[in-house]
């Protein structure tokens, strides 16, 4: 095709992108049409079963929008009768970590769920595991209190093998979640 | 231009990832269990096929200066389909996936046949070029998530077989973690492709003894 720089050829660059582009977002709106509502549900059975596996109670938790965070980390905090739920991103080695985390009303942690992660297979995973190392690993907060560490940073936080940064990322979390349930009495 | 020869490029001469080294980036980086390399083969896959079809039938509408954009806007189309599909109906894959799949873009697999093959080809010759293509990816990445989720973390199947345990088969502690790490993608595909050079040099030569 020859270059050629009239305006009627420029205006037929134009149009042309302009049509397939139209075509492509309209296709596109088509697919969220229908994939929209599944996501959507998705993503609500994944936060509900984050909060039931941090919260004994969690069918009377309501999201509470009033907050204080200093972290940064906190993206929700839900109040049940028992305690908080509060959802808090980290962020670990392979990007940021979405976890829940259960506080009771004494400031001890209740529970910890991770919601979304990407952390490498077989190493950072393991936190978010089904397995027992994983289970064992998230099951240690449950009671601790106060400002938490992983051993090697001379804290009690038993760190995953070979996957110390998303052990202190995940130990973060539990810390910003606690001082946010600190600050809401 | 015929289907078994077309066949044998995708496939073996001008594979993808192990002889033109396209596609690094995802290659590298999520071949760490058997459901990621194959996921994201057939995803891969399926969107190469798509926009190969696209941007053959509309070759000879699509003015030459404004093509590369063009393209982009048909590839990212089918890619952001795919990814919201597999959001919707495979939630698992895509949470494994991640980032990698809005990836699939920028591709250079996906743009490279665009246009090397498809822009010059008509459709259907084009549909086979990305199914061979797509295959080739396939068989390279799986080949690789295989090995190094084998020697890794000493698991088969990571992701599909035994509730996502995958089969253990070298005891827990005894695997190379390092093949697991990005360190380990580099290494796994550097002997890839020398053992796979290795192969074809022999076959070449034993052809040409015949």
């Amino acid at each position: 095709m020859k270059t050629k720089n009239t305006p009627l050829f420029i205006a037929r660059l134009a149009l042309t992108l302009f049509v397939i582009c139209a075509v492509v977002a309209i296709l596109l709106a088509l697919v969220n049409q229908v994939t929209a509502p599944r996501i959507e549900t998705i993503n609500a059975e994944k936060a509900t079963k984050a909060l039931t596996a941090v919260l004994s109670d969690a069918d009377q938790a309501t999201k509470l929008d009033d907050f204080q965070d200093d972290t940064g980390m906190v993206r929700a905090v839900y109040a049940s009768p028992s305690g908080y739920a509060i959802e808090v991103t980290p962020t670990g080695f392979g990007g940021t970590i979405d976890m829940m985390v259960g506080v009771s009303k004494d400031g001890k942690v209740l529970g910890v769920s991770i919601i979304s992660h990407s952390e490498t297979p077989n190493l950072g995973a393991v936190a978010a595991s089904s397995n027992s190392k994983g289970q064992a690993f998230r099951e240690q907060f449950i009671g601790l209190s106060g400002a938490l560490a992983v051993s090697k940073d001379g804290g009690s936080v038993d760190a995953i093998t070979s996957a110390t940064i998303t052990s202190r990322a995940v130990t973060s979390g539990v810390n910003a979640a606690l001082e946010c349930a600190g600050k809401l009495g | 231009m015929n289907i078994r020869q077309q066949c044998k490029e995708g496939i073996l001469t001008k594979n993808p990832v192990l002889v033109q080294l396209l596609g690094m980036c995802s290659s590298l980086a999520i071949t760490t269990s058997l459901f990621n390399g194959l996921g994201m083969g057939l995803s891969v896959t399926i969107i190469l096929i798509c926009s190969n079809v696209m941007i053959s039938a509309l070759r000879k509408v699509i003015p030459s200066n404004i093509r590369i954009a063009a393209y982009i806007v048909i590839i990212a189309g089918f890619v952001t389909m795919v990814d919201l599909l597999l959001q919707a109906f495979l939630p698992d894959l895509s949470e494994n996936l991640g980032v990698f799949i809005p990836l699939i873009v920028v591709n250079c697999i996906i743009l490279g046949r665009a246009e090397a093959f498809a822009s010059k080809n008509g459709v259907l010759a084009s549909a086979f070029d990305g199914l061979f293509m797509g295959i080739g990816y396939t068989l390279a990445i799986t080949a690789m998530s295989i090995v190094r989720e084998l020697l890794g973390s000493g698991t088969f199947g990571g992701g599909i077989l035994n509730g996502g345990e995958g089969i253990r088969i070298i005891p827990e502690g005894y695997p190379a973690m390092l093949l697991i790490m990005p360190v380990g993608g580099f290494l796994m595909l550097g002997c890839l492709i020398a053992a796979f050079q290795f192969a074809m040099k022999k076959m070449k030569a034993k052809e040409e003894a015949k």
